[in-house]
């Protein structure tokens, strides 16, 4: 039991090395060289002038193959750190703020690699690995005696309902730190002619795809969770800080689909709505800190 | 007769119909939808931040906030009218927004048209123009079944020497908007029912082997057989559970377990375990010496003020005109208090006092302290402490509206797969016969600025050209499937 616990965590210690390599490389393909560009321009009083712009530009194609090959190296130690704690605990690693987060980093790197292999870009990876690497970062900063398995508060025991209920969480912001990700390199490429992002087009509908994945998701989390506080807190819906803004989150993605499908928006504005989006993201997954209320089974004070 | 000018329509309409059409369009405005969730966000945000330190801290940094801040930590905003009518608004807009867009949902779908523009194709972002030495209707056909191929439905219009091509696919998962709207609404409607003809029973008290009715014309009554907690070794509550019966007019009907997480249900009745303690059972005879309780008081809901920490327990008995009293001591065993009656372990403290109008204030209410199996006369009742026992609390809960909920649920996630997993894609064309026998046709799909709408046109281009062993003239292919289309 300890030496699971031991050996999980140090499959993250090397997931997470693996994962700050991978983040080095992407970022040095993306934009690991900066192109210097000279003009010179003649005066008329007869002197010349000479201006320099810098401009990114795609970095070595190694450096793509290996930041693809350590992202999938940090996934598979990712996993085994989040298996072998499940095996250790007898249950799904999601009691804690600790346990929550090396699924959230496994959730995340697995979305990515798919959305990678299915649009045969690497863009994403700066920001999407960026976001798993912070939450890397994160963890480490946790208290130590979270590392430990103990035993659930009896509200939590519901094997079935918290395995799936959690999971789609994770999978659903997953989803939605691609869609950042495709955001903010909108944001970029649709202003600035650039040759190392791929075409606003693009970056528009991989927005689109991750939030049709993550949306239904999210509305499976809510139901879930309100079927679950039904038999827990009975209730369906207690406007706990955590689900309110779960459900806030929800609607804003909601916005999203809307004033695409009916009003036709496309580029800067959705890309806008997916960083407005994700920051709720960001709100519900850290809103227990704030606010307490039922969902404050974080185990941090 | 003249055709009259929408403005001439207009100004024959009467004052209703005008305002039937403003607040119509009012509850269909996209604009006005972002309002209302706008509003409901900051309502939201208040709501959810009453319940944190924040406000407090703006308060101490903003002193003139003050009276602000106290006011917003009074203000019940998920349960205020503002809120409530904010929601109604929200799910009326919902309603009508849907209704609003379904006649032409299913124009498209039944009678979409098939004929188009030489404008349209000329000026779409994303086209395909394909010549062949093949008379028109052979080229026509071809396409056809290209597009059948990819899971197309084809529609064709013969104009003069041009066949017109609309071709479509997934279109009837257009309607899976509405089986997703309706669940938003019918979850409201849940909701609505649940509060309005169930109930909730937050403190239902039944101690082991008592028998309690849940009341509420429900016609059932529990028994509580058994309760069992276990506790881990660092003292942390591991599960409790109580072994229930119920009895429907007298007959038992289910008997079964709940648990924290593991409610009990009968008919629309739920019953969760919430919390235990423990009662004491008492005999209770009256001065014939006839019964009138025999059963157990839980100890523990409320505190006296002689003993605040010790838990305590009370029992009216109208029929008497007495109520019963009762401490027990308390878990810890500090030292008492001056003031506090000193009880040992085993023991139980009883007063007995008067109700009613001629119950005399002036005087002192008789009291005793008891161990188990003593017998005391106080107040001209016989009371008898029997043993300790334990009970349990359980919340009984009837929720109506539960199945509405199932069924929201279902209908939420699957329209929402339907809608999302299956685009409605179109694409049109012309197909014209050339002078000499010869034909050629121009594609485009109907899908600006849809990047994946746009590949799956140049896929099924891709699939023609193969097909027809020549090459395509194409506009904006992306340069994957240019390169495959080359090799």
């Amino acid at each position: 039991m300890e030496g699971l616990v031991k050996l999980s965590f140090y499959s993250f210690t090397a997931a997470s090395i693996a994962l700050g390599a991978a983040l080095v490389c992407y970022v040095v393909y993306a934009a690991g060289r900066i192109r210097l560009r000279q003009a010179s321009l003649a005066t008329s009083t007869g002197t010349t002038m000479t201006t320099t712009t810098a401009e990114f530009a795609p970095g070595p194609a190694a450096a793509g193959r290996f930041g693809t090959l350590l992202a999938w190296f940090a996934l598979v130690f990712q996993g085994l750190a989040v298996l072998l704690r499940t095996i250790a605990a007898g249950r799904g690693p999601y009691s804690n703020m600790y346990e929550f987060s090396l699924a959230f980093i496994f959730a995340v790197l697995l979305v990515y690699l798919v959305f990678e292999r299915l649009y045969e870009i690497k863009q994403l990876g700066p920001i999407v690995l960026a976001v798993a690497f912070g939450m890397s970062l994160y963890v480490w900063s946790l208290p130590t005696r979270m590392r430990e398995v103990e035993g659930l508060n009896p509200a939590l025991q519901n094997q079935p309902l918290m395995t799936v209920h959690v999971s789609t969480a994770i999978l659903a912001y997953a989803t939605f730190a691609v869609a950042f990700a495709a955001a903010v390199l909108y944001l970029i490429a649709s202003r600035r002619q650039t040759r190392w992002l791929p075409s606003p087009d693009m970056l528009d509908d991989i927005g689109y795809r991750a939030v049709t994945i993550g949306f239904p998701m999210l509305a499976l989390v809510l139901i879930l969770g309100s079927i679950w506080a039904h038999q827990a807190w009975g209730s369906y819906w207690s406007w706990d800080p955590k689900e309110t803004s779960a459900l806030f989150t929800w609607l804003i993605y909601g916005i999203y689909l809307h004033t695409r499908s009916l009003r036709g928006w496309r580029g800067t504005r959705s890309a806008v709505i997916l960083l407005i989006g994700f920051a709720a993201v960001i709100f519900t997954y850290y809103g227990n800190y704030f606010f307490g209320g039922m969902h404050a089974y974080g185990g941090v004070d | 007769m003249a055709e009259l000018t929408a403005r001439q329509r207009a100004a024959q309409r009467s004052p209703l119909e005008w305002v039937v059409d403003r607040v119509w369009r009012f509850f269909c405005s996209v604009r006005a939808a972002i309002y209302e969730i706008a509003i409901l966000a900051v309502m939201v945000l208040a709501g959810t931040l009453r319940g944190s330190s924040v406000p407090e801290k703006i308060a101490e940094w903003f002193p003139f906030t003050r009276s602000i801040v106290d006011r917003w930590y009074d203000w019940d905003v998920f349960h205020s009218l503002p809120f409530t009518f904010m929601l109604a608004l929200l799910s009326v807009a919902i309603a009508i927004c849907t209704i609003n867009r379904a006649p032409a949902i299913w124009r498209t779908i039944r009678f979409p048209t098939v004929t188009t523009t030489r404008g349209f194709l000329n000026g779409a972002e994303h086209s395909a123009e394909i010549t062949h030495s093949v008379p028109a209707s052979e080229l026509s056909g071809a396409i056809q079944a290209a597009l059948r191929q990819r899971r197309y439905r084809v529609l064709t219009a013969t104009q003069g020497d041009e066949i017109h091509i609309y071709a479509d696919q997934n279109r009837y998962a257009k309607l899976g908007t509405f089986p997703f709207h309706l669940a938003l609404i019918l979850i409201l409607i849940g909701g609505i029912v649940g509060a309005r003809y169930g109930f909730r029973e937050n403190e239902f008290v039944i101690p082991e082997g008592a028998t309690r009715e849940v009341g509420h014309g429900t016609g059932l009554s529990v028994k509580l057989e058994r309760f069992v907690d276990s506790w881990r070794e660092d003292g942390t509550p591991q599960d409790y559970r109580s072994d229930l019966v119920i009895y429907e007019n007298g007959k038992e009907v289910k008997r079964g377990t709940t648990r924290v997480n593991h409610p009990l249900t009968h008919g629309s009745l739920t019953f969760y375990q919430t919390s235990f303690g423990q009662a004491i059972a008492l005999r209770i005879k009256d001065a014939e010496g006839r019964v009138v309780f025999d059963d157990a008081i839980p100890v523990g809901l409320y505190t006296s003020r002689t003993n605040p920490d010790a838990p305590a327990g009370l029992q009216q008995l109208p029929h008497v005109g007495k109520q019963i009293n009762l401490i027990t001591p308390a878990p810890t065993s500090a030292l008492p208090e001056a003031g506090t009656i000193d009880l040992q372990s085993g023991e139980i403290f009883v007063q007995v006092r008067s109700l009613g109008p001629n119950a005399d204030s002036s005087q002192m209410p008789p009291t005793a302290i008891l161990r188990q199996g003593d017998i005391v006369e106080l107040d001209g009742l016989q009371i008898e402490f029997i043993r300790e026992k334990r009970f349990t609390l359980l919340q009984v809960a009837s929720n109506p509206g539960m199945p509405i909920f199932w069924t929201a649920a279902i209908m939420m996630v699957g329209g929402l797969a339907i809608t999302l997993y299956f685009p409605h894609r179109r694409i049109r064309g012309i197909v014209t016969a050339l002078p000499d026998g010869t034909s050629s046709v121009k594609l485009a799909p109907l899908a600006k600025r849809d990047w994946s709408g746009q590949r799956n046109f140049f896929r099924v281009v891709g699939d023609l050209e193969a097909k027809l062993g020549v090459r395509a003239f194409v506009r904006g292919r992306p340069e994957h499937l240019e390169q495959a289309a080359r090799a």
